[in-house]
């Protein structure tokens, strides 16, 4: 019922192609000829019971671990970490699955008696959810039965007395985490899985670490060796992560990890040509189309960011798993597959990408420059398997209005990475070599990140090495629409329409260069041959 | 003497079919009319700009859990305890949409139902439909299966009328019965705070806040075991008491340990339960807030 | 002789501030004064620089505390390089003090050798007027000819482009600001404004204050940043950057009214406006010295900070011995210090007197049109 992915050949008729910019969206027409468009798959089947998978899941666990009831005992101390704000995109509709597999795990920890529970909020070095947000997520009842008393916490990797190092890992690398959390006779760990990425041993070795144990994969040297890290099996970020979910295992920490996924719904059905074909757009989505780019381009920038940030995705669960990690993870990765892999042939010398308006760290809040870089380079450059969709010395050309404008509040750091940092070199190995330490260690910074909703100090360096791989890999970034001051702050090009991009990249890669349009959101993984 | 209207009787509009010939009262009331289309649209008319705003203005509701329905789309049993004469009303203005076009209530045959204008009255504004309190006859229970069968939802009170003192009575199994016969998901109601606004006998209604906790749907068991699955809705209505007063954790953490405060009160004199009911002034000293049942409920 | 003039009127005054245009000065003919006294020489300027306190004054904005030491009709320009009959090339020091008036004794100040500090701006046998291009009896440099004392004098070692020397007099008052802070363990310096001052006062920083770890300058254009950069600039902010920039720099914390708790040991205002004062104040650390060098004139802001901190607010005008160098003479110290930094390359544009209106208006836009020093070229001038 649902279709797979598609690559579009473009030809003369091809109707133009729906191009994300931030906080709207433009009809793009692309050369035929030498164009393609690659779709994603649509939204795969929702589970209709999901409360009763997760309890399935949940007394059916997978890999060597026991049902959950049987974990549970009256006076032990039970964990139950979950991932953070960052996931998923756009955040869903309430009742959130965090929500519901919180609920699901207490309702046995409640049966079997468990009073010492606490729940911890995975965030590594993001920022502290709000209670908004936190209520959003693992929803009212959850909330009012842990905030008040204290047992609802923020994962705070910078905190002297609430972090445990356990050990070292054969390749040298401390892991350190979350103290509570380690001293638990159980871990329950509730994860949303977006992208393949997400999960695994990911989920407590970096969701519940610190700074000190983070940094051996968070830099320039294993993104660059991650490709891509969204293909866990081609990823230095992950074989790191593994040995750290390894040591834990074998130090006597016991998790009991439990995956979700969720389809690609993103988009509510007043907006469902966001995820459509375009010429198989009906008159409802034509006149969507128009009345909301109509609406959006007389808009102050400031309404149509909260417009934006005030959508709900209808995304449905597809899959719960639960049990032992590595073998949890390897049956969600295969239904993230499902619903995202699409066949592509070949790479070609020009990719397009339409950022949209949100990417994990702007959730409620601006994607600032450096997230711009971040979302074109490191996410959507990354969602492949194989190798890139441009080749190698080839053009990504983004699309994305690019404001010289940060979030006082979320982003402290990050200013000052563009100020200070950007002004002198856009080389991932020197900003880290330079200036990674100064800013890891701010005072300021630190007191931002454990007291306020600010993202750590550091932050901003991973997001830079998050296209460290892709920087390395093409001969020149365009950004169609941006603002040229903050565009070239970036070390990029910019350029007023599609047409000029296009001009500009033909100085790399000639005039007839082949071009892919990644027509994302939704979000797939291309599959390169 | 012919007075005129208003002061005279109206005469009956030709577009609103007239009640039955058969003036048949109580439980055998027929009220299909309620259900045509012209009445349906009255009702709706009346419920949107007439007691739905008053319901709310003074009853300031408060709606948790409707998370725990949301992903619920058929018709269903909503089983709820009863204190007032507001709470259907209330219901029927704060269950969703997508059940609340097509909802009936189980209304009590010997109240509602005794007199011709009664019967009128809350077969249009409520979509009553009468029933007994005690034992659902043959005749109630073909009509109200009948109706779940066609898709209607429908609003029932399982301690069969009003509290008479403030505390829960025990629950009939009439809705658990019902749910199993036509196989029906019983979504629990926990309805906390229309008592204060206008308890069994109060002639006046005085504003104040109520809270409607929405619990998880009950399915009805395989081996069709009414008794049991009757014990279950009343269980889960008291689990959604709990959880006003404590938290969610607690309250599930009370249900596991089976000891979850009982709806009932405790079984003692009559005074001592109204004492229970009166709150904590006693014993909590000058800044304690006084607080109501079953918070109060001996353990 | 031809002479740029400035009159007492104030219908100019006020249509000069209105139009924003030099309405105050007018281009004329114009005698040499009598020379009054024999220790008087002739000077024919070769090049006279456009200062921000003229540009004030002719576009009629000077602060009324002027009026009773200047006197009318004056010429200004006070940065010059000249020549004398003889055919040597000097340098004036512009102040009019006791000596130079011919007063005996002199006031305290100048008998302690600080004739920037003189009290007797408007007395002796000249008329009031605080320098030279400020006094009705002396002439100025924006013109053919203007008398100077002997003691005025500094000859331009040779070698020297004329670029060079007209650079010495307002090197001299960045030099004698960047001496002005007296604490030995300021350890980070912000200076605000990247013009002819601006850059003069980072050089001087980073020559003759070693103790500077940290320097930090704003600029608002290109050019400015890029001679901010060679002039020993750590670090180029915007103005709406520098709080943040004082932050990382020092370490300290940004409060959520937006203020540091921390902040920089010595502060430079090169501009002199309310805003670059309240910036000023703002990224000062508790205890440090903010040095006034940009003329300020009229300025409204909150000093609470400069109270509970303990701020001090220092004015730098002008030159003289130097006591954190030895004694030394800001104008020697000056000398060198353009010619180790090549400062005469901050002279940007030459103009003829003709041009004046031309010339007042690129010097009034400097860092927009990437211009720092921009002077009046008197070579031509005929000789009478």
């Amino acid at each position: 019922m649902t279709r797979p992915g598609f690559v579009l050949e473009v030809d003369r008729s091809t109707p133009p192609i729906l191009t994300w910019h931030g906080e709207g969206y433009r009809l793009e027409r692309l050369p035929p000829g030498r164009s393609r468009v690659i779709y994603p798959p649509e939204a795969t089947e929702a589970l209709s019971d999901p409360d009763r998978a997760i309890r399935e899941a949940l007394l059916n666990p997978l890999g060597d671990s026991k049902p959950l009831p049987e974990l549970l005992s009256a006076g032990m101390r039970l964990t139950i970490a979950f991932d953070d704000i960052s996931l998923p995109l756009p955040p869903m509709r309430r009742p959130d699955n965090r929500q519901r597999v919180i609920e699901a795990v207490l309702d046995l920890a409640a049966g079997a008696g468990v009073d010492d529970v606490v729940l911890i909020c995975a965030l590594a070095l993001h920022r502290r959810m709000t209670e908004s947000e936190l209520r959003h997520a693992i929803g009212d009842r959850v909330y009012d039965s842990f905030a008040p008393s204290g047992r609802l916490l923020q994962h705070d990797a910078e905190d002297p007395d609430g972090l445990v190092h356990i050990g070292l890992t054969d390749a040298g690398e401390d892991v350190e985490i979350n103290k509570r959390a380690a001293e638990s006779d159980l871990i329950v760990y509730v994860n949303i899985n977006l992208v393949a990425m997400d999960g695994g041993h990911k989920s407590v070795a970096t969701g519940l670490a610190s700074y000190r144990s983070l940094r051996h994969h968070h830099n320039v040297k294993t993104m660059r060796h991650s490709r891509s890290f969204m293909d866990p099996e081609h990823s230095e970020l992950h074989s790191s992560n593994w040995r750290m979910g390894r040591l834990l295992a074998a130090s006597g920490v016991n998790i009991f990890q439990i995956e979700t996924t969720l389809n690609n719904d993103a988009f509510p059905a007043s907006a469902a040509f966001l995820q459509k074909r375009e010429w198989e757009w009906s008159l409802r989505d034509r006149a969507g189309f128009v009345a909301s780019s109509k609406a959006l381009s007389v808009m102050p920038p400031r309404s149509a960011r909260s417009m934006f940030q005030a959508i709900k995705a209808p995304h449905a669960l597809t899959s719960v798993h639960a049990g032992e990690v590595e073998a949890v993870h390897a049956a969600t990765t295969r239904v993230v597959h499902r619903q995202q892999l699409v066949d592509v042939q070949g790479q070609t010398d020009i990719a397009i990408f339409g950022l949209p308006h949100i990417c994990p760290y702007n959730v409620n809040s601006i994607m600032n420059p450096i997230l711009v870089m971040c979302m074109g380079l490191g996410y959507l450059f990354n969602l492949y398997r194989g190798m890139p969709i441009v080749r190698k010395g080839g053009v990504a050309i983004l699309s994305h209005p690019t404001p010289w404008a940060f979030h006082p509040v979320h982003h402290p750091s990050y200013i000052d990475f563009f100020e200070e940092v950007l002004s002198e070199t856009t080389d991932p190995a020197v900003i880290e070599a330079k200036y990674e330490e100064r800013f890891a260690t701010d005072d300021w910074y630190r007191h931002l990140y454990r007291t306020s909703h600010a993202y750590h100090g550091v932050h901003p360096f991973y997001m830079w090495y998050w296209g460290a791989h892709a920087l390395e890999h093409l001969g020149r970034v365009v950004v169609v629409g941006g603002d040229p001051k903050a565009v070239r702050r970036l070390g990029f090009s910019p350029a007023t329409t599609l047409a000029d991009a296009f001009e500009i990249a033909s100085d790399v890669v000639g005039r007839d260069a082949t071009i892919s349009h990644f027509h994302c959101p939704p979000i797939m993984i291309a599959d390169v041959h | 003497m012919n007075l005129r209207f208003p002061f005279g009787a109206p005469s009956w509009p030709g577009g609103v079919p007239l009640p039955p010939a058969e003036r048949d009262l109580g439980v055998h009331y027929d009220s299909d009319w309620a259900r045509s289309p012209l009445a349906r649209l009255s009702r709706s008319v009346i419920q949107t700009s007439l007691t739905n705003p008053v319901v709310r203005a003074i009853t300031s509701p408060t709606v948790r859990g409707l998370d725990r329905v949301a992903h619920l789309d058929e018709p269903a049993i909503f089983a709820a305890n009863h204190s007032s004469h507001l709470d259907a009303p209330l219901l029927m203005a704060v269950i969703p949409q997508r059940w609340r076009d097509d909802l009936f209530v189980a209304g009590a045959a010997d109240y509602f139902f005794d007199t011709l204008p009664k019967a009128f009255i809350s077969a249009l504004t409520l979509n009553a439909v009468p029933m007994e309190r005690q034992r659902v006859s043959r005749t109630s229970a073909r009509r109200a299966t009948t109706l779940l069968d066609d898709g209607w939802s429908m609003l029932i009170f399982p301690e069969g009328g009003r509290s008479p003192d403030g505390w829960g009575q025990s629950h009939r199994a009439g809705a658990a019965w019902l749910a199993i016969r036509s196989n029906k998901p019983v979504i629990p109601l926990y309805v906390e705070g229309t008592g204060r606004i206008l308890p069994k006998g109060a002639r006046r209604v005085r504003t104040g806040k109520v809270t409607v906790n929405f619990g998880a749907p009950l399915f009805p068991p395989a081996n069709g075991d009414a008794r049991s699955f009757a014990t279950a809705i009343e269980d889960s209505i008291a689990a959604l008491a709990d959880e006003l007063v404590s938290d969610w954790y607690t309250s599930r953490l009370r249900a596991g340990a089976s000891a979850t405060p009982s709806l009932s009160g405790p079984d003692a004199p009559a005074w001592r339960r109204s004492w229970a009911l009166t709150g904590t002034k006693s014993t909590g000293g000058a800044n304690s807030t006084t607080k109501g049942w079953p918070w109060t409920a001996p353990r | 002789m031809r002479a740029l003039q400035v009159e007492r009127s104030l219908p100019r005054f006020a249509a000069a501030r209105i139009a924003s245009r030099p309405l105050a000065l007018r281009l004329g003919e114009a005698d040499l004064p009598e020379a009054p006294g024999p220790d008087w020489v002739t000077l024919r300027p070769k090049l006279s620089g456009i200062c921000g306190s003229d540009l004030a004054t002719v576009f009629g904005r000077s602060s009324r505390w002027f009026e009773p030491i200047v006197s009318f009709p004056f010429v200004p320009g006070h940065e010059v390089v000249a020549e004398t009959d003889t055919g040597d090339r000097v340098v004036v020091e512009p102040v009019l003090h006791c000596k130079i008036r011919g007063i005996t004794p002199p006031c305290t100040a100048c008998t302690a050798g600080r004739t920037n500090r003189c009290e007797n701006l408007s007395a002796g046998h000249l008329s009031p007027g605080l320098q030279t291009g400020f006094c009705a009896s002396t002439g100025g440099g924006w013109s053919g000819a203007f008398l100077a004392h002997r003691d005025q004098l500094h000859p331009v070692p040779a070698g020297w482009s004329d670029e060079a020397a007209v650079m010495v007099e307002p090197v001299a008052c960045s030099v004698h600001a960047a001496l002005a802070s007296p604490s030995e363990a300021d350890r980070c310096a912000v200076v605000i404004g990247a013009g002819t001052i601006g850059l003069a006062t980072l050089a001087a920083l980073r020559s003759l204050r070693s103790e500077v770890t940290t320097l930090i300058a704003v600029a608002k254009h290109p050019e400015q940043r890029r001679l901010s950069v060679q002039l020993g600039a750590d670090y180029v902010a915007e103005p709406s950057e520098l709080r943040r920039a004082v932050r990382r720099a020092t370490g300290s914390w940004i409060l959520d009214s937006g203020q540091l708790t921390g902040g920089a040991d010595m502060v430079f205002d090169c501009v002199g406006s309310s805003e670059s004062l309240v910036d000023a104040i703002a990224v000062a650390a508790p205890g440090a010295t903010i040095v006034l060098v940009g003329m300020p004139g009229h300025v409204g802001m909150d000093l609470t900070a400069l109270w509970q901190r303990e701020l001090r607010l220092v004015g730098a005008y002008a030159y003289g011995p130097e006591a954190r160098a030895g004694g030394r003479h800001s104008f020697d110290l000056a000398m060198e210090l353009i010619a180790s930094r090549d400062l005469g390359r901050l002279v940007s544009a030459r103009y003829p007197l003709d041009r004046h209106c031309e010339a007042l208006e690129h010097a009034s836009q400097a860092g927009r049109r990437g211009a720092t020093k921009v002077v009046f070229d008197l070579g031509l001038e005929k000789r009478r």
